[in-house]
């Protein structure tokens, strides 16, 4: 039996229509948010700064979610949406004047033209040919669109400005939350649907979809034009994070690193849970800060990320939320022993963490 | 004076970096055909080649035995990568599959840099003869020459051992219809460790052949080291396997060519063409894809294997 | 004799050597069942997937209700009213059955990405309705007791049940059945026949069977066609069949020829 290769591991949620309670796995993704959301309060404006990270994170993990854990396509360039995204933020705010309400929508379409060449050119092919593709594209932007002085200011790039509403810390942060949790909203929804159900259908079984009606080509296509959409939008806000936006951001090494380690957050999280993406983005972006200070910070986190997401990938393929409702699980059936091996695992990764700061 | 002649000193250049694309084809290929797996740590398995050889050279080891330790590494890396990780994927999980590969690029690629930084190379001892070779009536660099003879050997050599040895023809069962070759006796998971074990070795050779074109170098010093360079080798080195449909091994040698003989050519071609150097790869890609070279070289049955 | 309503014509299909169908031509008429007999590798799978899409012929016509689908893809001969079932059932390993079936509903609803993200009317509609469908589908096939579990848990008898039911929410006009009855239960089997021709009954849809479980072939089938060696090499009802002597020396021939290897 273990030749029917499950891949998605855990079960797939009832569509939304029907009522329920939230599942253990449910919760801990909005723990995860809550923590994101609380972080500012002990840590002051490095929790602010820390909490916007992993917001923007969890957003572009988003869009990790819906082309790889719904559709299952590989995808190599989410980073490069997200640079699309700031740029053309960057370009509308800073060059042609434009307030950020307007430029956050155009930021968003701007991916489109980019996602539908690469995705029509692979959508017909194996997945593997969409993740070489996608890889070839990432390169060639940083090389073209990346480079180009009218995208990307030059040198010296370009300054945009939070809108004036949101000029303030807090209220800023409370806007963020809420695109954060109004596009999981968005995210979840789509999975309780016709077109989140083919796009399971087509990762889990692609010939079998098929032979149901699925126009499985226009379904991967349409995961990937979502997910380039979610790249845009998180690249609109991560400008406002950034501040200036420089072309340096978004070039070769760094832009599929980031690419790699948004997957990773989003397998820590729960590749195909909406809500996971909080839970993985908080993670690491927490984890990022501690490596901050050592002496070869991407070496040294580069083997850590690297290290989460073939582990991860190996052993819990569900990411922490499928963690969450296994201790859950434990807990109810074996109390002394679940909350034994929750202290065990945290105390284990904090000491860790604690250790690793000593130590460079 | 020999008067220099662009077309044939760049076409040496073009051929010389396509060997390394070309290497690493053949052993994305081996790997993809024997265990259905697109190796996206190829390259960062070779590149510890290229550090264990920086760093022993930097130790005063002589150049010939460092090359040798230094080729030895890598297929040890990727054995070890088979065998521990991908090993436990089951070949049908195609998205876990290639996500696994990064992982290993970036646990690989990571330990490099970790190394680079606690130790400065200082030395790149070239391990190609030096000099220049007059050939048609131009100049041309012997390390151009014997980059590609060297290729072209080696390429041959592997070829003739995977058509006619009975090892190779084990790992051509296994590439063909894994099923039946189980059945007939043929042991699996031997096969995929032969394959990649001299996958690695093909990456190795690859980027042991550009590094000196990589690490700026000045008179045996190095200036500037960075494995970025290395890691952007990948898409060429895709491109060119897929001029072979991603099957056909020596389609991806001769399509390794290609991607380095365009790249440079380009440099020749009037203004406008000759920006496209830098997305020349991309473009070819780009054309590979909507053409699907696939179905020229990929059987029905071959493709059950592949997906199976 | 009403026109049929699909029409094989000389297909041809070849690969690496072997001609797997050789000029095979079959007529099914609307609401007939017509049963696909010959040993294995007589090309059987190969004639339902390309009559389906998942393989091209080389060479030959397909048409269903007069129109020539060979151009159209496997999804989109699924909208032509096109259906069928694989030797080895599949589903989706990961998805409940409740889950699998409303998969299946795909193609009754309409409401896109949009309004699914933004959770307007139109998707609320698409999943109560998707909803009662896969319920009314559950209740169908007799599957409520298993509408929670995984196809892991389930008998492979089980899991058959399931991907017919799953094939039944496309209403098809056309079902082709490849082996429904292998590797399930005795009882099972029993209880597949009388399903077969409710289900025929209820829809009028056509079945094409490829069964080795020759009882069940030859009981539930209006007409039966014999393949052997990517041939049709008798056409007739079940009683005919049994007696052409073609079809009996191609399964006795085949006997004897393995016992004489042996």
């Amino acid at each position: 039996m273990t030749e029917h290769a499950v891949e998605v591991a855990q079960p797939l949620e009832l569509p939304a229509v029907v009522r329920r309670r939230l599942t253990s796995a449910e919760l801990a993704g909005l723990a995860g948010l809550g923590a994101i959301a609380l972080l500012p309060i002990p840590f002051g404006s490095f929790g602010f700064f820390v909490g916007q990270y992993a917001l923007i994170y969890a957003i572009l993990g988003l869009s990790v979610v819906v082309v790889t854990g719904y559709a299952g396509l590989v995808s190599l360039m989410t980073y490069s949406f997200a640079g699309i995204g700031a740029m053309v933020t960057g370009v509308a705010m800073a060059s042609w004047g434009w307030p950020f309400w307007l430029a956050l929508p155009l930021a968003a379409a701007a991916t489109i033209p980019v996602s539908i060449i690469v995705g029509v050119t692979a959508v017909r092919l194996k997945g593997l040919y969409l993740a070489i593709a996608t890889l070839t594209f990432a390169d060639a932007l940083g090389e073209t669109f990346f480079k180009y002085g009218r995208v990307t200011g030059g040198q010296s790039g370009w300054i945009v400005h939070r809108p004036s509403p949101f000029r303030s810390d807090a209220s800023y942060y409370v806007l963020l939350l809420a695109v954060a949790m109004a596009l999981v909203w968005m995210v979840t929804g789509l999975r309780s649907s016709r077109v989140g159900r083919a796009m399971l259908a087509v990762r889990t079984n692609e010939r079998e979809a098929q032979a149901l009606g699925i126009n499985v080509y226009k379904t991967k296509l349409t995961a990937f034009l979502i997910s380039g959409v979610l790249g845009g939008i998180g690249g609109a806000f991560l400008a406002l994070l950034l501040t200036s936006v420089t072309r340096s951001a978004f070039q070769s090494p760094l832009v599929e690193a980031t690419s790699i380690l948004l997957v990773t957050v989003v397998v820590v999280g729960g590749i195909d849970r909406a809500l996971g993406a909080f839970l993985g983005a908080v993670a690491l972006v927490v984890q990022q800060q501690v490596f901050q200070g050592a002496r070869f910070f991407f070496a040294y986190f580069g083997i850590y990320s690297a290290a989460l997401l073939v582990l991860f990938l190996l052993y819990r393929p569900g990411g922490l939320m499928q963690v969450a409702r296994l201790q859950w699980r434990l807990i109810r059936a074996r109390p002394r022993v679940g909350i034994a091996a929750a202290a065990a695992i945290i105390g284990l990764n904090v000491g860790l963490a604690w250790l690793f700061v000593r130590l460079s | 004076m020999i008067a220099a002649h662009p077309v044939i000193q760049v076409t040496a250049f073009g051929l010389s970096s396509g060997a390394t694309f070309g290497l690493l084809a053949l052993g994305l290929v081996l790997i993809y055909r024997t265990t259905g797996a697109m190796n996206f740590s190829h390259w960062a398995i070779g590149l510890l080649a290229v550090i264990a050889y920086l760093f022993l050279a930097n130790e005063g080891v002589p150049v010939v035995l460092a090359m040798l330790l230094a080729l030895a590494l890598s297929p040890i890396a990727g054995i070890a990568a088979y065998r521990l990780v991908f090993r436990k994927i089951p070949r049908a999980n195609q998205v876990v599959t290639i996500l696994i590969t990064i992982g290993i690029a970036q646990l690989y690629a990571s330990l490099a840099a970790m190394v680079l930084g606690f130790k400065q190379f200082t030395r790149l001892p070239p391990w190609l003869p030096q000099g220049k070779v007059s050939f048609v009536g131009t100049q041309l660099n012997t390390t151009d020459v014997v980059t590609i003879a060297l290729a072209v050997g080696i390429a041959a050599g592997f070829l003739a051992w995977f058509r006619f040895t009975r090892t190779g023809r084990a790992l051509r069962a296994v590439a063909q219809n894994r099923e039946a070759a189980m059945l007939a006796g043929i042991d699996d998971v031997r096969s995929s460790t032969i394959a990649w074990g001299i996958g690695s070795a093909l990456a190795a050779l690859a980027l042991l052949l550009v590094l000196p074109h990589v690490a700026g170098k000045q008179g045996g010093l190095i200036t500037t080291f960075d494995i970025t360079p290395f890691g952007t080798l990948l898409i060429p080195a895709f491109g060119a396997a897929l001029v072979g449909g991603l099957v056909n091994l020596p389609m991806a040698l001769a399509g390794g060519f290609a991607f380095g003989l365009v790249r440079e050519l380009l440099v020749l071609a009037p203004k406008p063409w000759s920006d496209l150097r830098a997305v020349a790869a991309a473009l070819l890609i780009l054309l590979l894809l909507v053409l699907r070279t696939e179905r020229f070289f990929v059987t029905a049955q071959e493709r059950e294997a592949l997906e199976a | 004799m009403s026109a049929p309503l699909l029409e094989v014509r000389d297909l041809i299909v070849r690969f690496g050597g072997i001609t797997a169908l050789d000029h095979v031509s079959i007529d099914v008429a609307p609401g007939e069942i017509v049963g696909l007999l010959g040993p294995n590798g007589a090309g059987k799978t190969t004639l339902f997937n390309v009559i389906s899409g998942f393989q091209k012929p080389d060479e030959g016509r397909i048409t269903l209700r007069g129109r020539d689908i060979q151009h159209l893809l496997p999804y989109e001969r699924v909208a032509a009213g096109l259906s069928r079932t694989f030797q080895h059932v599949r589903l989706f390993a990961n998805l409940t059955v409740r889950e699998n079936l409303l998969v299946a509903q795909h193609r009754h609803l309409s409401s896109g990405s949009l309004s699914a993200m933004l959770r307007l009317r139109a998707w609320r509609r698409d999943e109560e309705e998707a909803l009662a469908r896969a319920e009314r589908m559950l209740d169908l096939i007799d599957l409520r007791a298993w509408e929670a579990a995984y196809p892991q848990a389930l008998s492979y008898g089980t899991t058959r049940f399931l991907e017919l039911a799953s094939v039944l929410s496309l209403n098809p006009k056309v079902l082709l059945l490849d082996e429904p009855a292998s590797g399930i239960q005795q009882k099972e089997v029993e209880a597949l026949g009388p399903m077969l021709r409710r289900i025929r009954d209820d829809t009028g849809c056509s079945i094409v069977l490829i069964e080795h479980d020759m009882s069940l072939l030859l009981s539930l089938s209006d007409r039966v066609y014999a393949l052997d060696f990517g041939r049709v090499i008798a056409e007739g009802s079940p009683a005919e069949i049994t007696q052409d002597p073609q079809v009996l020396s191609s399964y006795l021939g085949r006997t004897r020829r393995a016992h004489a290897s042996a």
